[in-house]
């Protein structure tokens, strides 16, 4: 299973140019263009289709394989994020500079989680629908749902308003927001693997 | 670990490490090849900025063939 792995991890990360190359490729001619196209073309088409399902296919597979295999998670996160255990005091600082990342990792996700609950907006409302002549007004809320699809349109809305401003959650996307924690993690990792070495250096210096 | 300083005074650990590495004619390095750690833990002992596991303890000692208290002692000041 270690070879296999091996193997699998090699070719998926020696297919990533090849993997971007089919995926510029397959964007570029898209199906309208293939109408067109001649049979070498087409046949380039469905392949880098294919080499492109393979390779999501693969890391699909190492993904999984991260979850459950420590080993395999040791190789391969340790490589990534460029930890180092030679000795015990490195293993003291990774650690230290682990216990750094998650707390602050944490610290982002909660923070992130209220920023994607809270809904603010400020509005303008018609003359007819004025309170003491006063048309502008601020709602405040907070909207939670396990599902993208369950979120309910806000009973506001139908409202006849001008709105001035709106805040209903995160404006990024998903995806952005777990490719940000996830190279947060390695920089603050490494960042505070650095700080904690030159703590120690510092203290032989007094 | 805080919650522990916070009852306990801290005891600070000093050690005759560089001074018997250089009875015995040896660069850290050579020190850190015999014990099995880097040249940067062999450093940051010395310099009292580490210290090292009882483990690691020993294994200077057997290796310098003496007891743990030749090397290591509680720092004058300090309980």
């Amino acid at each position: 299973m270690k070879k296999l792995d091996s193997i699998l991890l090699k070719i998926f990360l020696y297919g990533i140019p090849v993997a971007t190359a089919c995926a510029i490729f397959s964007y570029s001619y898209g199906p309208e263009f293939l109408k067109h196209a001649t049979g070498y073309v087409r046949l380039l088409y469905n392949l880098a289709g294919l080499v492109l399902a393979f390779w999501m296919m693969l890391a699909l597979y190492l993904s999984v394989r991260l979850l459950i295999s420590g080993s395999f998670r040791d190789k391969v996160l340790a490589k990534l994020t460029f930890i180092r255990e030679r000795d015990e005091r490195e293993v003291v600082l990774t650690g230290k500079a682990t216990k750094t990342t998650f707390l602050t990792s944490l610290a982002i996700l909660i923070f992130l989680f209220f920023l994607s609950c809270f809904q603010v907006s400020i509005y303008r409302v018609s003359p007819g629908k004025a309170v003491d002549g006063k048309t502008g007004a601020i709602s405040l809320g907070l909207g939670f749902s396990l599902l993208e699809s369950s979120k309910q349109a806000n009973p506001n809305d139908t409202m006849q308003k001008k709105d001035l401003f709106s805040y209903t959650g995160l404006p990024i996307s998903t995806t952005a927001v777990i490719l940000v924690l996830i190279i947060w993690q390695i920089i603050s990792y490494n960042y505070s693997m650095r700080r904690l070495s030159r703590s120690i250096e510092g203290d032989m210096l007094k | 670990m805080q919650i522990m300083s916070k009852c306990l005074p801290k005891i600070k650990i000093a050690n005759r490490l560089h001074v018997l590495r250089a009875e015995h004619r040896m660069t850290q390095e050579q020190l850190a090849k015999e014990v099995g750690v880097t040249r940067a833990t062999i450093v940051a002992i010395e310099g009292g900025g580490y210290n090292p596991s009882l483990e690691l303890a020993f294994r200077l000692a057997r290796y310098f063939k003496t007891d743990l208290n030749t090397i290591f002692s509680i720092e004058e000041g300090s309980k």
